[in-house]
């Protein structure tokens, strides 16, 4: 842990607020409010907190899909105004391109970004061994709408890895499969993340999921956030030994650090529902 | 127990059903049971005719369907069909392919800028409404009697469908797939290219229908005075010598041309977007 807290960040919030004004009321909501945070470089972060929170807006600033409305979000020191290849992202939808195969999907980034676009055989070698490494052989050359869930999710996986980012962010990527999928993908996504390769050679992941379990078992840290307006409550840290097993979760530690969560979000977790009713 | 024997099937379905007709026998059922309902439909609505002409007793008012079969054939064999048939369609054509041609441009750059939407979309709002037939008296000052003016009728039955699907299409497209395009680092020119032309195609397609169909209506139109040959010529020229069943056989044969263009509309649909006919997107 002591290197992890020495570290220069990877991507630092620093006091970073948004209020989004709706267009025709002119009805402002302030989503987030001084947020500050740094991520170091390997570090596997997840945010949790109840929905409408601001977890989402949270990564697209980080995509650099929006701006916040004051406070700087940057990578390496630098300011993020746009997005780049650099950020991978694994929308919670997928956002697979319906027109195109597994394999087009796949390298999509590689072929038509703007900066070190791949030559053809370069691609073949990369795409290939991002289909074999989210075990989609054989399904290459079906479209979208042929692949189960699972498939799908490992799919927009694959093709944000293929990219080769340096900060992959993830929103609520596993939220739409069944709950058997999701044990197997977590797992999965530790071991394509690179688990046992040393913290420099790790991407750096931002991982935003409603589930407790799910960012005990994959996380280093535990952004808990709370809600009206979007604010981190606690960074908890996961000192759970890696490669984690699927045996983990029955332990008296990792009960505990989910408990410990679940304490601190439960009242604004009831909350949320009950003002939606 | 009965909770496995359900999992066990839903498992694997291909084992219990093994009298289950193959993809290709149920294709083939499938068509000749479509042909079956057709050819019935044809048949109740060409007694009914044939019943209707015995009771008018005039073919120059409603010949019995016999005789305008007949006239199908005889104009035939003649070769006469084929010239008029040859100068719609190449209207047609030409017509279709221009308003694809300037129709998706404009309707992709509407949809893409405010700016262009709102100074070309007054316009366009204010055209569409007027029927192609209302400037038939007019073009024929201007354009005088002959391919020109049935061409440029047409083009304006088809245009209009065409630039408004392809807004329709463009403004329609999913943002959250632009949104995925970004984030690879890709630019705004592939984007377009990529992932806004295709998923606007669907839509774009469905104009394409629309308009030839608006064009092919407003071809008979357009061809029945102002112009010295086509299918609307035709169904004209033998109106005025009484010749009933052959304006039948005319009249019948824009329909089936029409209805063949689409099917080629529909097949390049298909070919062209699959992914949207999967998900019941076009119509
Ligand atoms: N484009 C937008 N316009 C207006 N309000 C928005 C917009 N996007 C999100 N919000 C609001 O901001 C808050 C946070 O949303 P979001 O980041 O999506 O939350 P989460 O991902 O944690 O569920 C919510 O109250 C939501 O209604
Ligand atoms: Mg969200």
């Amino acid at each position: 842990m002591e290197a992890l807290d020495q570290a220069a960040p990877k991507i630092r919030l620093d006091g970073i607020s948004k209020e989004y004004i709706v267009p025709r009321t002119g009805q402002r909501t302030l989503a987030i409010a001084d947020v500050s945070l740094d991520i170091v470089q390997g570090e596997f972060l997840c945010i949790v907190g109840p929905s409408g929170c601001g977890k989402s807006t949270i990564l697209n600033m980080i995509a650099g899909l929006a701006e916040p409305s004051a406070g700087t979000v940057a990578m390496d020191g630098a300011p993020i105004r746009a997005p780049g290849s650099e950020r991978g992202v694994v929308f919670q939808d997928y956002a697979l391109f319906p027109w195109k195969t597994v394999r087009e999907n796949i390298e999509f980034g590689p072929r038509f970004r703007s900066d070190a676009r791949l030559g053809a055989a370069e691609r073949d070698k990369l795409v290939r061994h991002y289909i074999d490494l989210v075990s989609l052989t054989g399904a290459e050359h079906k479209y979208p709408h042929e692949l189960s869930g699972g498939m799908r999710q490992r799919c927009a996986f694959a093709r944000a890895l293929a990219n080769e980012p340096e900060v992959l962010l993830m929103d609520e990527p596993f939220a739409a499969l069944d709950a058997q999928t999701r044990l197997i993908l977590q797992e999965e996504l530790l071991r394509i993340w690179g688990e046992d390769l040393p913290r420099a050679e790790r991407k750096t992941v931002i991982f935003i999921t409603h589930g407790i379990d799910e960012a005990v078992f994959l996380a280093d840290r535990v952004a808990v956030m709370s809600n009206h307006p979007g604010r981190i409550k606690t960074v908890m840290d996961i000192d759970l030994p890696r490669p984690r097993r699927e045996s983990l979760r029955a332990t008296s530690e990792f009960q505990t650090l989910a408990d410990e969560i679940w304490q601190l979000i439960r009242r604004e977790a009831y909350e949320a529902t009950i003002d939606r009713r | 127990m009965t909770a496995r024997d359900e999992n066990g099937a839903a498992v694997a379905p291909g084992g219990a059903t093994p009298y289950w007709p193959t993809p290709l026998a149920a294709r083939i059922y499938a068509s000749i049971g479509g042909l079956f309902v057709y050819v019935r439909a044809m048949a109740v609505f060409l007694v009914i005719w044939h019943l209707v002409s015995l009771w008018i007793g005039n073919p120059i008012l409603l010949p019995s369907p016999i005789a305008a079969a007949e006239a199908l054939v005889d104009l035939t064999r003649q070769g006469e069909v084929f010239s008029n048939v040859v100068a719609s369609l190449t209207r047609l054509g030409t017509s279709f392919a221009l308003a694809i041609l300037l129709g998706v441009p404009l309707g992709f750059a509407m949809g893409l800028s405010r700016n262009v939407f709102a100074m070309v979309d007054p316009l366009i709002e204010l055209l569409r409404p007027i029927s192609g037939i209302a400037w038939i008296p007019l073009g024929m000052f201007i354009l005088g009697v002959g391919e020109a003016l049935p061409t440029a009728i047409m083009f304006y039955g088809a245009f209009f469908p065409i630039v408004i699907n392809t807004v329709v299409g463009v403004r329609s497209v999913n943002p959250g797939l632009v949104q995925a395009a970004r984030v690879l680092g890709v630019g705004r020119a592939h984007i377009v290219r990529h992932v806004i032309w295709p998923a606007a195609l669907p839509n774009i397609l469905v104009g394409a229908r629309l308009g030839a169909g608006a064009g092919w209506m407003a071809m008979v139109a357009a061809e029945l005075i102002g112009a010295p040959s086509g299918l609307g010529f035709a169904v004209e020229w033998y109106r005025e010598l009484l010749m009933t069943p052959s304006v039948l056989a005319f009249v019948f044969l824009i329909g089936l041309l029409g209805y063949l263009f689409d099917r080629l509309l529909r097949w390049l649909q298909r070919v062209l977007t699959p992914w949207a006919q999967t998900q019941g997107g076009a119509l």
